[in-house]
């Protein structure tokens, strides 16, 4: 990392073992969703809980460590769940939506409700994206506006979570 | 909390999406063809008023398509996520299931852009 050379040791500890218990969670929280789909036909839409923590860790702990988390999350629950075409597919999706949320994030306009909502129609693009490219066809395309839709409600829902959240976050040194 | 920019940003993904809505539900019409495309190459053309089941097995995978009273549905796949399985039955052009896994595609199409159907018409 590129902290490292100004960060006391310590703190490099503390910040990689707080990545690790965020991955954790993510991961938790992508298999609890995973167990709950929500009552709709449309394959795709959903609340998309992980995300919860990939915004924490971007405001954090910074982009780099974010990347990783969301990185190891990704792999991991694709191994466990939806084997190795998921990881593929989930991806798209997130290595999409981590780069938006972050550079929306840099500029400073938006809040945490602004960055999430761009992340969640990111991440759905992305996605319809990538499997548009695997069956080589654009014809689901016109799909996208029920994706857009979920994603843009979606992310502003966890956006809220998140910024409740973050207000109560013990202040941590890290 | 909330600033300035997420209000507009909100608003331009909203127009946005309506726009896109506006243009995809637009062009809905009752289809007439059922095309399948596996792994990008067209499979087959199926006519959506004839009953039939479809079978296509390729690299040991195998997805069933039904075609019944003016609809077509995924019946049956191997895949793992069943997304294409659980979603349901088409009939309108522009709506499409899709089996990501298999790299199976069912598309609807109307009449308008194939070849012309005038003597049996």
């Amino acid at each position: 990392m590129s902290s490292r050379d100004n960060t006391p040791r310590g703190l490099t500890t503390r910040r990689l073992a707080l990545a690790a218990m965020l991955a954790a969670l993510a991961l938790i929280f992508s298999y609890v969703e995973s167990l709950f789909p929500l009552p709709v036909p449309a394959p795709g839409i959903k609340l998309g809980v992980a995300n919860l923590v990939i915004v924490m860790a971007i405001y954090k702990l910074g982009f780099s460590y974010a990347f990783t988390i969301n990185c190891v999350r990704m792999v991991v629950s694709g191994l466990l769940f939806s084997g190795v075409f998921g990881i593929l597919y989930s991806f798209a999706g997130g290595v999409f939506s981590i780069l938006v949320m972050y550079l929306l994030y840099k500029t400073g306009w938006f809040s945490m409700v602004g960055v999430s909502m761009a992340g969640g129609v990111a991440h759905n693009l992305g996605q319809l994206v990538a499997a548009s490219l695997i069956v080589e066809n654009v014809a689901m395309m016109s799909y996208f506006s029920i994706l857009l839709f979920s994603g843009l409600f979606s992310g502003i829902a966890i956006g809220f979570l998140a910024t409740l959240i973050y207000k109560r976050l013990p202040e941590i040194s890290i | 909390m909330i600033k300035k920019a997420d209000v507009l940003l909100f608003f331009i993904i909203l127009i946005f999406g309506a726009c896109i809505s506006w243009w995809s539900l637009s062009e809905n019409q009752p289809g007439q063809r059922v095309v399948i495309t596996v792994e990008g190459e067209t499979y087959g053309t199926y006519s959506l008023n004839q009953d039939q089941q479809i079978v296509i097995e390729k690299h040991g995978h195998q997805n069933h398509i039904t075609i019944k009273d003016g609809q077509v549905s995924m019946s049956f796949s191997d895949c793992k996520n069943q997304v294409c399985v659980n979603s349901g039955a088409i009939s309108e052009t522009k709506d499409t299931i899709v089996c990501l896994p298999n790299k199976v595609l069912i598309e609807i199409q109307s009449k308008q852009g194939g070849e012309p159907d005038v003597i049996t018409g």
